[in-house]
């Protein structure tokens, strides 16, 4: 058991770092786009060029043959610079073209196609093994029906990778050109490729979005770990009464509750990224992080805006921001309700959790 | 990053789980793993048979039995103790005065103290805590005057854990009044319990039993040769100790266990749709605590690979915080699980030690330095919040 991380992982992590630094969204006054933010191109080729897009994929599929740890040094820079992407959205429908021997996959790690999954369904709950839509056909001829929305960065996707209700199962079908409107997407006996059969499609689907969910816990890192640092520096310099915020003791003790999430989160987002590395479809280990993520960036989240007062509503100031992204993670790729009641449902698979075996 | 165990480490795993749960007898494991009272009949026998091993002081330098062992190697060592239900060597011991000696002490007490220390012929209380000195343990006032070649020593402590038991303590005492600052001019001395003038009185807590006591002193005279290190410089001893305490503070095997036992009791109680482990707020709330003390065990590791050697490192302050949280979330579970089988504290079966048991850990966030303490520690010490 080892957490530290060696001299390629560094480089890859300050190339990662400098590359956030200057793709960070600027706060400021006047009119600050707030919310879920757009594709941007740029940042986008920026990823491709450091390689961070095919990191965890085999090279013999067009990947770079690193893993999950390499993705979460990555992921983690973003979220602390608050630069949004589709990072853990490609890295899924990426790890499914893999497992389908797609050649498609080259031009996802080099930055050429955008391809995203098509998950959340109108009306229901977060599922990997269900989907409303529907495909009829048989070999090179597939249609799809239904619809999924939200599907994040849609409108800037070349393709979607799309799971759906087959005889015999979930099949996983890849979408060129999808018509994005409102935020989701509409199939209507639309043309499909199939990825992967009914056989494997529930199988490769979880193991994709656990990647995915390593991903996301890297980010929320990131992002706890940025919101953190601008409360205490906060506490530090702004007066209150005379004399600087730090002098409460109320205020310093709930930073420092801030601080046992953040590290807490830490620890558990690194292992789940080991955890995925050496065994993909472990599925427990990433509900377990995500429930922890998703509760500590809750805590973190809601006292970073409580400490900072008022300023920290403002769009013109990034920790809301921070906050904001933190909101949309814990709801993104199941919920933390969602992955307790799997691991409730699985309690008596084991005496006790053993992580060092 | 590795997530896997070593070979060399997995090997040391297996050699542990096998000493611990075939060398330590299970009749005694059972009783110490059902709760309630300790036996120190049970505790001397199981740090015997650990210090026979040479597992009783692991962390000591190497010519008092100590084991040239890496944070992992210790982590694993804790785990699986307690996962076996072995009670531990007496903390005051092992952990407290032991290393204290080891560090400061003078050649002829290492010799004299530290063999009988390790196999727990000796038993240490420990003689910090006063009436009115307790999370600002600097303000204590028993004192401690020179006369000829002794120490005449006058005060009293409180909550001294298993005093009664004890055949010394090691008590820190004020040597010099009139120090410019109260953390300046206290002593570590260590008193033998039987001197003349000693009297120790039981304190009772809520559940019931007898782990805490009030020592008074009137009069008793120390020899001057034991007193630990150097005159009035006993608390960067104190700091040292309070260091070493937390490490290994966060009971993750323990916790882990009794997690497992709530699954087990759970499972066996009848509701009106099955079982309390099918209930779905039950079965959830179980779910969470496994993931919560998965973190806690991840970060014990992350955070006890970087602990700095004999410095009290501030982010133990975090194991110390969340271990307690999570040892206090655990036992609340199981006293709910009992519910009102748990009314009744008559019987010696899990529902009957649930609820005092509960009421007992209540303690965790208290000693060794309060929760509210820790974070003190967390935000001044790592956080730089200084008012």
């Amino acid at each position: 058991m080892d957490f530290s991380i060696d001299t390629e992982q560094k480089a890859l992590r300050d190339a990662a770092r400098e590359l956030a630094s200057r793709r960070a969204p600027q706060h400021g006054e006047g009119d600050v786009p707030v919310g879920p933010a757009p594709h941007d191109a740029d940042t986008w080729s920026a990823l491709a060029e450091v390689g961070a897009l095919g990191l965890p994929f085999a090279e013999d599929v067009g990947g770079f043959g690193a893993s999950a740890v390499e993705v979460s040094l990555v992921a983690t820079e973003l979220g602390k610079a608050g630069v949004r992407t589709a990072y853990a959205d490609a890295l899924i429908a990426g790890s499914l073209l893999a497992t389908a021997g797609s050649d498609l996959l080259e031009s996802v790690t080099d930055g050429s196609a955008l391809v995203v999954p098509a998950m959340a369904e109108p009306d229901r709950a977060w599922s990997i093994t269900t989907s409303s839509v529907t495909a009829e056909g048989a070999d090179d001829s597939w249609k799809l029906t239904g619809e999924k929305s939200p599907v994040p960065y849609a409108d800037a996707a070349s393709h979607v990778v799309v799971p759906a209700s087959v005889e015999g199962g979930l099949a996983i079908f890849l979408v060129e050109g999808p018509t994005a409107a409102g935020g989701g997407v509409t199939f209507d006996g639309t043309a499909a490729t199939l990825l992967i059969g009914p056989d494997n499609g529930a199988a490769a689907l979880s193991q994709a979005i656990n990647l995915g969910i390593v991903t996301l816990c890297a980010e929320a890192l990131g992002a706890m770990e940025g919101a953190s640092t601008m409360t205490v520096e906060y506490l530090k310099t702004r007066k209150q009464f005379g004399v600087p915020l730090m002098s409460f003791q109320t205020l310093t003790q709930r930073a420092a509750d801030m601080y046992v999430s953040l590290e807490l989160a830490r620890s558990t987002a690194l292992f789940a990224a080991m955890a995925i590395s050496d065994d993909p479809s472990d599925s427990t280990t990433a509900s377990r992080a995500k429930v922890v993520v998703g509760q500590s960036g809750r805590h973190i989240g809601q006292e970073s805006i409580q400490l900072h007062g008022g300023i920290g509503m403002t769009a013109e100031y990034a920790v809301g921001h921070l906050v904001t992204r933190l909101t949309a993670i814990e709801r993104t790729f199941g919920d933390t309700r969602q992955h307790l009641a799997s691991l409730a449902s699985t309690l008596s698979d084991h005496e006790q959790v053993d992580i060092l075996s | 990053m590795q997530r896997r165990l070593s070979q060399e480490d997995a090997a040391f795993q297996q050699r542990m789980r096998d000493f611990f749960t075939t060398e330590v007898p299970a009749d005694l494991r059972e009783r110490w793993a059902a709760g309630g009272e300790p036996d120190p009949d049970d505790m001397r026998a199981s740090q015997r048979a650990l210090n026979k091993a040479d597992l009783a002081v692991p962390h000591w330098p190497a010519e008092f039995g100590g084991q040239d062992w890496t944070m992992l190697q210790r982590h694993i060592y804790l785990q699986e103790m307690q996962a076996a239900s072995v009670p531990p060597p007496l903390a005051f011991n092992a952990n407290m005065v032991g290393p204290v000696i080891a560090a400061f002490g003078s050649q002829a007490q290492k010799e004299r103290f530290l063999p009988p220390t390790a196999n727990l012929d000796i038993w240490w209380c420990q003689g910090f805590s006063e009436p009115d000195a307790g999370s600002d343990l600097a303000s204590l006032r028993t004192t401690a005057v020179k006369d000829g070649d002794e120490w005449v020593v006058n005060g009293q402590k409180t909550w001294t854990t298993l005093g009664q038991h004890a055949d010394w303590i090691f008590a820190l005492v004020r040597t010099d009044p009139d120090a410019p600052k109260k953390q300046m001019g206290i002593s570590f001395l260590l008193i033998e319990m039987s001197s003349p003038g000693v009297t120790v009185r039981p304190i009772q807590l809520i559940d019931g039993g007898h782990e805490v006591n009030e020592v008074f002193f009137d009069n008793v005279r120390v020899p001057a040769d034991h007193l630990v290190g150097e005159v009035n410089k006993g608390w960067d001893y104190a700091k040292f100790l309070l260091g070493n305490e937390r490490v290994g503070v966060a009971p993750v095997g323990s916790i882990k266990r009794r997690l497992a036992d709530a699954k087990q009791y759970a499972a066996a109680v009848q509701t009106e749709h099955g079982t309390l482990l099918e209930d779905p707020l039950l079965a959830a709330r179980i779910a969470e605590l496994e993931a919560q003390v998965m973190a806690l065990e991840l970060t014990v590791l992350r955070v006890a690979a970087n602990s700095r050697e004999g410095k009290p490192d501030p982010a133990s302050s975090i194991l110390k915080l969340r271990g307690s949280q999570l040892q206090q979330d655990v036992l609340e579970l199981i006293v709910d699980i009992a519910g009102p089988a748990g009314l009744d504290w008559s019987t010696d079966d899990w529902e009957g030690l649930a609820a005092p048991t509960y009421l007992n850990f209540r303690k965790a966030s208290i000693y060794g330095g309060s929760n509210e303490v820790q974070r003190q520690v967390i935000s001044s010490g790592i956080l730089g919040l200084r008012g």
